[in-house]
């Protein structure tokens, strides 16, 4: 066994010790990238995508994709810890898409979004998703470039979720409450939900989505259009 | 779950931030926003453990300074903080506005003179 070693408040420094107050922002290389992402892609619309594993990311993708392939061009990043399973799956519907294995992290990094767009085909794309890792913590704190960041939230998962991770939907636009066909056999109320994430985020949007079914994704792709239309027509006015 | 990687920025930051300084840290000094998701403790091992295998850096000490969050109210024109995660204040305006609570930075450090 080692000893216990001294406290270190306790040892006294040798010399005159001196301060420098400063600020010194510890995920400035982070944002640094993420700007440059955001140069490089003046005429794609970026949505990160952020939820828990499991709640139908995947599969909002590829419904979506197959609802809006003669109306805009999209892809994906779609980032896991392993596996190449859902770009596969992306591809099987006709997606452009491309897998991130995080090896084992828990989020994407800007960096990583920056090295895949050398992997990626993005000439004429409108929209483009970012399916991030599969936590509803970690991915909070990294931009990654993106003009929205939108969180999916099954309806399985309980409507507590909002205020036990605040920072999530904090910074998102808007909420997908996901697998909606199960609402009527699980213990999770829209209206709970709602309120407790505009307590977080007065300003967040709520969509109720079934991808399986089909509910809401009409009013999803009119939201994803008018918001690639927002962006086309503000990089038109710059 | 990625403290160990912040512990490495912090280390990176004052190398760059600090060329000539940086063999005579004492003591670092890091303000973290109750939003950041960091956790004190976790902090502090993930330093332990790095300093383990840098012997140079033995000696330094690490604080880590909880803010919490405030927000400002445009109705009353006022800064409040923000409890349980409720942006909104106590006359019943919600706001975004977020003055503090999302910081995630080195504030001060402590050096030896030459």
């Amino acid at each position: 066994m080692s000893t216990p070693s001294t406290p270190k408040s306790n040892r006294m420094p040798v010399g005159a010790v001196q301060c420098d107050n400063t600020t010194l922002n510890l995920l400035k290389a982070n944002d640094f990238v993420a700007k440059a992402i955001r140069d490089r892609l003046p005429e794609v619309l970026v949505i990160n995508v952020c939820s828990s594993p499991g709640s139908g990311k995947t599969t909002l993708m590829q419904e979506t994709g197959k609802r809006l392939s003669d109306k805009l061009n999209l892809a994906v990043l779609v980032g896991d810890p392993e596996t190449d399973r859902d770009a596969v799956r992306m591809k099987e519907v006709g997606i452009n898409a491309l897998q991130i294995v995080t090896g084992g992290m828990c989020h994407i990094e800007a960096q990583m979004i920056l090295q895949a767009l050398d992997h990626i085909d993005l000439t004429g794309v409108d929209l483009l998703f970012i399916e991030n890792v599969g936590n509803l913590v970690c991915p909070a704190a990294f931009d990654l470039g993106e003009d929205i960041r939108v969180t999916v939230l099954a309806a399985t998962e309980g409507d507590d979720k909002p205020k036990k991770y605040p920072r999530m939907f904090l910074t998102s636009e808007l909420m997908v409450v996901s697998k909606a066909d199960l609402l009527p056999y699980v213990p999770f109320s829209v209206e709970a939900v709602t309120q407790d994430a505009r307590e977080v985020n007065p300003t967040i949007e709520v969509m109720t989505i079934s991808s399986l079914k089909g509910d809401g994704m009409d009013e999803w792709c009119d939201w994803l259009l008018s918001k690639v239309a927002e962006k086309k027509a503000r990089l038109a006015t710059a | 779950m990625h403290e160990i990687s912040i512990v490495r920025n912090v280390f990176e930051t004052l190398q760059q931030t600090y060329p000539d300084k940086f063999e005579r840290i004492t003591k670092v000094q890091i303000e973290a926003g109750l939003l950041s998701n960091i956790q004190p403790i976790l902090i502090q091992n993930a330093f332990e453990a790095l300093i383990m295998e840098e012997p140079g850096l033995a000696d330094i000490e690490l604080e880590v300074l909880l803010l919490p969050i405030i927000a400002h109210c445009a109705a009353c024109n006022r800064d409040f903080e923000v409890k349980r995660h409720k942006f909104v204040c106590d006359c019943g305006t919600p706001t975004k506005n977020i003055v503090q609570g999302q910081e995630l930075q080195i504030s001060r450090i402590e050096f030896l003179e030459k």
